[in-house]
């Protein structure tokens, strides 16, 4: 379907924020969910790329669909030099959203770099059903250069930033400032968390999940071919045991092993969005 | 000139009302993309090799893209025959587009068992062999290099069934004439070529493969269909059944010269994750160029080239 360029800014370093418009007869998205856009007119780049949906905006009549990305190969910079009223391909919105928890009083978004694109839509609908729920958000990059986004992060809720070289806010990264605030009881006890970012944080903040009984919901990112779930190229293994036990979303794309000790599930029809204590981050990351 | 021209071929007792159909795994069971192309048009619908048993298929991290190409390494996930019968196979009583049913298998037994089931299947119109994959350890692409192996499927295969036979052919051997020749002998109505041929990515910041355990997937898209031309080239000549072309399709002219290199029919893989219509448009296309040149049967443009 074709999506007319309504914005298409830089906002800092290599991070774009790009707002299409919803055509009327089209779904709206939800936060988690994504579209994958043709990013060129020729054979290469070849496949659509995935982008999640950042947040709606909503204009009067119109509502304008906004993706942040970051530019990082020929696709994405091809997306950067679209202007104004041209039209973009997008197919969506794809996959599953994040699932809101109603009686739950506070969360935490735990991001890095791009990562935040998905969690900000989260901020703002949790916001929007209980405008007294406490959000914090763990903001994170290499460096003070890489970080954007500070400004509205602070505006939704209690920001935190770090960086790895310490340039701004706590050094270190995001798993270990969620520790250290966990210890020096900064944040409030019953809280719940959505996380988007490198595999390694998701896999460290999964383990802090565990030991401190953090319940919460990750988007994951992975290549893919088609995102209709017909390639079967995003599989994401999942743990046998917490599949049987409890299952929050509709997942039509479970695939077990035959003794039923090993299940995949495909990234663009049952997530991208997953519990976090679902996946089998070892695998994953092998 | 009357009316519009015809694209209707027949390939052993099935006959096809366009020769564009998806290539097997790009397409699932079909079901998937009916929100996106009219499945009714379609010469015929391949689905996802299935195997006796379901797969597990290959480890996460199962494609990357490269120059003009998508390179994967599935590993032939699939439900298994008793699934695909009992869930997939009733969907297609809606939709009126020849089925052809991609059968894979770790040994001839495997191929033998899946085509009796088949057989008995009055929904299924074809099976494609599929002794070309490349992302298997057992069978796949190991039977499809050994001559022996070739004749000793298609001919047992072929004992079992009446339904139509297409193989599907490997591009990773010395002579694909060969194959291509005892499928024919063997009682094959039809051959497709190519299946995706090796390859690898590598990262060279970790030093580790692109596609993670899995090293190295099937190389498919555009840019292999230079590859796939000559070869449909070379097996047009030596044999008499239909061969349907296979290989980065993106566009009508890529299918036309697929056509008239002596092609009869054509598969579209992985243009359809790039536009999910493209079949329509390709069929649309393809009829807009035998009108402009004033081709009234399909049969006229096939092996053309001069």
């Amino acid at each position: 379907m074709e999506y007319q360029v309504i914005e298409n800014i830089n906002i800092s370093l290599t991070y774009y924020k790009l707002a299409l418009r919803i055509p009327s007869n089209a779904k709206l998205p939800l936060p988690g969910q994504f579209y994958t856009v043709r990013c060129g007119e020729t054979k290469e780049p070849l496949l659509r790329r995935p982008f999640s949906m950042h947040r709606l905006d909503k204009k009067g009549e119109a509502v304008h669909l906004e993706i942040l990305y970051r530019v990082v190969g020929k696709g994405t910079d091809w997306l950067s030099r679209r202007k104004i009223g041209e039209k973009v391909d997008a197919i969506g919105p794809l996959g599953n959203g994040f699932l809101f928890q109603e009686d739950v009083p506070n969360v935490i978004l735990v991001a890095r770099g791009i990562g935040l694109a998905p969690l900000y839509g989260v901020a703002e609908s949790v916001h929007m059903r209980n405008q007294e729920a406490g959000i914090f958000i763990l903001m994170g990059a290499q460096t003070d250069e890489r970080l954007f986004y500070e400004k509205e992060c602070s505006k939704i809720g209690r920001a935190f930033f770090y960086t790895d070289d310490g340039s701004k806010g706590f050094q270190g990264n995001g798993p270990q400032l969620l520790r250290h605030l966990m210890a020096s009881e900064q944040l409030p006890q019953r809280l719940y968390m959505y996380a988007c970012g490198p595999s390694h944080m998701l896999r460290d903040l999964a383990n802090i999940s565990e030991k401190f009984d953090l319940p919460g919901q990750v988007a994951l990112e992975e290549h893919m071919g088609c995102g209709l779930g017909v390639c079967l190229s995003c599989v994401c293994p999942l743990r046998a045991d917490s599949i049987r036990r409890e299952q929050h979303w509709k997942k039509p794309s479970l695939h077990w092993s035959a003794d039923g000790s090993r299940v995949y599930s495909l990234i663009c029809k049952d997530g991208p969005v997953y519990d976090i204590r679902e996946v089998e981050w070892d695998e994953w990351l092998a | 000139m009357s009316g519009l021209p015809d694209l209707s071929l027949s390939i052993g007792g099935i006959q096809l009302k366009n020769p564009i159909m998806p290539a097997s795994g790009t397409f699932g069971y079909g079901q998937e993309y009916e929100d996106y192309i009219d499945l009714n048009q379609l010469g015929a619908i391949i689905v996802k090799t299935i195997t006796l048993k379901s797969k597990m298929g290959s480890h996460p991290h199962r494609s990357t893209e490269v120059s003009a190409g998508f390179l994967a390494s599935i590993g032939l996930q699939n439900i298994g025959i008793h699934r695909f019968v009992e869930e997939k196979l009733p969907y297609f009583e809606t939709v009126d587009s020849l089925l052809i049913v991609s059968i894979g298998g770790e040994s001839v037994e495997e191929y033998v068992k899946l085509a009796k089931i088949l057989d008995r299947q009055k929904r299924v119109d074809a099976l494609e062999i599929n002794i070309s994959c490349p992302n298997v350890h057992q069978g796949g692409m190991h039977f499809g290099t050994d001559p022996v192996a070739t004749k000793d499927i298609v001919t047992r295969v072929r004992d079992v069934t009446d339904k139509t036979l297409i193989v599907k052919l490997t591009p990773l051997v010395t002579d694909i004439r060969l194959f291509a020749t005892l499928s024919q002998q063997c009682g094959a109505d039809g051959v497709s070529l190519i299946n995706g041929l090796p390859g690898m990515a590598v990262d060279i910041r970790t030093t580790r493969s692109r596609l993670g355990r899995n090293v190295s997937g099937g190389l498919v898209g555009p840019a292999i269909k230079p590859f796939a031309l000559y070869l449909v080239r070379q097996v047009y000549e030596s044999i008499d059944i239909p061969v349907i072309g296979i290989g980065g399709i993106s566009s009508p002219e890529d299918a036309i010269e697929f056509f008239i290199v002596g092609a009869s029919a054509i598969e579209i893989g992985t243009w359809n994750f790039v536009n999910p219509n493209i079949m329509i448009e390709v069929i649309n296309g393809i009829q807009d160029y035998m009108m402009s040149n004033n081709i009234q049967e399909l049969s006229q443009l096939i092996g053309t080239f001069s």
